[in-house]
């Protein structure tokens, strides 16, 4: 797999810039991946996502449902789009430092 | 020197066994049929995108297969191998060597097939060695990790039922409020509906916007309709990994829950593989006669719209759009002129792409080609193609009928910095949609969320 320099780590990443290793994941980290993801200012909103992703990930080893992450953070479905335009679970997710999701996505 | 006989692999052993019982007259047909002609070299989308390297040429890596054929079942290659270029495989890594040509090289889209002169069907026969392969657990990771949750869970991105129904419900009360009726609602397993809708797992995990749309859809045009509690994943990994066993068990969840329901007709979500393999494979993977009708939501919005159960207003969506035709809609199902009479009723600037409807390139993530990230950069190098002919329409939206085209699609365009929105016709059609409410003033429609442009 390729290497990326990703907020002054040298981190493995997968083929789609997923970060392999969820521990080297740190707020650096999470804001090179967000310009990856078209997210140049991580504002507090964005990292209101983020941390619940993360959370959640660290908890159960997988990306909540949409459903979940709207109801913890209180956002509507239409501001989590706004937030990463690239969707959650490609933009969103890759940011939280969780692996690629699986299924056609 | 006496001549010794070079030993297989127990896995290799296991594939040639098996190569027995995947033969069928259409098969055979193909394999037997390859003039060498080249005309598949300039209908792949990765020939385009990699000249000079004939690797990636239809008839050469159908010739991997091939020559397999050739030496154990054609009586051509017992006798004279060395002629009809025939071979064999013997340890795990030529296994493996063939995991990356099958999966990897090719997004089985079936371009190369219909271009064909002599009617050689390579995806057909590239989907059964891709099977014969995943039956002795040579796959790429994606794949082995989605085909475990379908069997397991059910739906190929594992959600559990509590976390699909209360989807649905949070979608019904979201509904609720944009068209101010408390009695809008997504009905779960209602009998004897004249509409059971199945959709993608993608939807209910990730974007429920297309389920919302179309439950408004369902709402306004006073259909009967339900959705299944369970079995409601219309997609099949078995039509990716060759898997006929999972395929055939997939869908036949979804078909016995339509049966138990007493449901009319079966209407499937904007989805290229789910719809081929609900409405066209399936039932010969799970040897089920199927009782009830199978329609795409496409003709469905279409009917509604002919029926006048459903008024459009094409003024809504008024930005450029083009249309991408799905591999599996579009080639292998024959559904291309229904989505482009029922975009030019709901978008005012629609601009075709070239080539279109059955000739249209791949997305360049079909075939699972989505899950399977080892093969990615070969993807997007290879979505050259696919990235001009966008480029070409001038346009600001692209629409398709598939959720996988859908993420295709994003990549490509992201990689590219094309600037171009992805959008589904559900959204299109449901931002077009004009509510009549008795004594409600008509400026409350301007207040419809604008939708449809986001990807």
């Amino acid at each position: 797999m390729p290497y990326a320099d990703l907020g002054g780590k040298n981190l493995e990443i997968d083929e789609d810039g997923f970060i392999q290793d969820p521990d080297a994941w740190d707020e650096a980290v999470a804001k090179a991946l967000a310009e990856t993801e078209g997210v140049a200012d991580m504002s507090d909103e964005h990292w209101k996502v983020v941390n619940y992703l993360r959370e959640y990930y660290l908890e159960y080893s997988m990306a909540p449902m949409i459903r979940k992450l709207c109801k913890e953070t209180g956002f509507p479905l239409k501001k989590i789009y706004e937030l990463f335009p690239s969707g959650p679970a490609k933009g969103a997710c890759k940011v939280a430092g969780l692996p690629k999701p699986t299924g056609c996505v | 020197m006496r001549w010794k006989r070079r030993k297989r692999s127990h896995k290799a052993e296991k594939v040639l066994e098996r190569l027995d019982e995947k033969l069928n007259r259409q098969m055979v047909g193909s394999l037997l049929a390859c003039v060498h002609c080249g005309m598949c070299t300039d209908a792949c989308h990765y020939v385009l995108a990699n000249p000079g390297d004939t690797t990636y040429a239809p008839a050469y890596k159908a010739d991997r297969i091939r020559r397999l054929f050739k030496r154990h079942k054609d009586w051509t290659g017992r006798i004279f191998p060395w002629w009809v270029k025939a071979g064999s495989v013997f340890t795990d890594e030529d296994l493996e060597e063939l995991r990356d040509i099958i999966f990897g090289k090719c997004t089985n889209c079936r371009r190369c097939s219909l271009n064909c002169p002599m009617g050689v069907d390579y995806a057909t026969f590239n989907r059964m060695a891709r099977g014969l392969l995943v039956s002795v657990g040579i796959m790429p990771e994606g794949v082995a990790v989605v085909s475990k949750d379908q069997w397991e869970i059910g739906n190929q991105m594992g959600v559990l039922k509590e976390d699909y129904l209360e989807t649905l419900e949070w979608m019904a009360e979201e509904l609720q409020a944009e068209l101010e009726d408390p009695t809008v609602a997504i009905p779960i397993d209602k009998m004897d509906c004249d509409v059971v809708y199945s959709i993608n797992p993608r939807e209910v995990k990730y974007d429920p916007r297309t389920i919302a749309d179309a439950a408004k859809i369902f709402h306004i045009a006073g259909e009967n309709w339900t959705m299944p509690s369970e079995g409601w994943d219309m997609t099949n990994f078995g039509l990716f990994s060759g898997d006929d066993e999972l395929g055939g068990a997939v869908a036949r969840r979804l078909y016995e829950k339509v049966i138990e329901l007493r449901g009319k007709k079966l209407v499937i979500s904007e989805c290229g593989h789910g719809y081929r393999s609900t409405r066209c494979e399936a039932p010969n993977w799970g040897k089920f006669d199927v009782p009830f009708e199978m329609e795409s939501s496409v003709i469905t919005m279409l009917r509604y719209i002919k029926e006048g159960r459903i008024k459009v207003d094409k003024t809504r969506n008024t930005r450029p759009v083009t249309f991408h035709d799905s591999c599996n809609n579009a080639r292998s199902c024959g559904l291309f002129e229904e989505p482009r009479e029922l975009l030019n009723i709901v978008c005012t600037d629609v601009r075709e792409m070239y080539p279109n409807r059955a000739e249209n390139y791949c997305c360049t993530g079909g075939g699972g080609a989505m899950s399977m990230s080892e093969y990615t950069p070969l993807r997007l190098k290879s979505a050259k193609i696919k990235a001009d002919q966008l480029k070409d329409t001038g346009a600001e939206i692209v629409v398709t009928s598939c959720h996988n085209c859908v993420d295709g699609l994003t990549d490509l365009i992201r990689h590219y910095k094309l600037g171009m929105e992805v959008t589904q016709l559900v959204n299109l059609v449901a931002n077009a949609l004009v509510i009549e409410k008795a004594g409600v003033a008509a400026e409350q429609e301007d207040e419809v969320e604008v939708k449809g442009g986001e990807g």
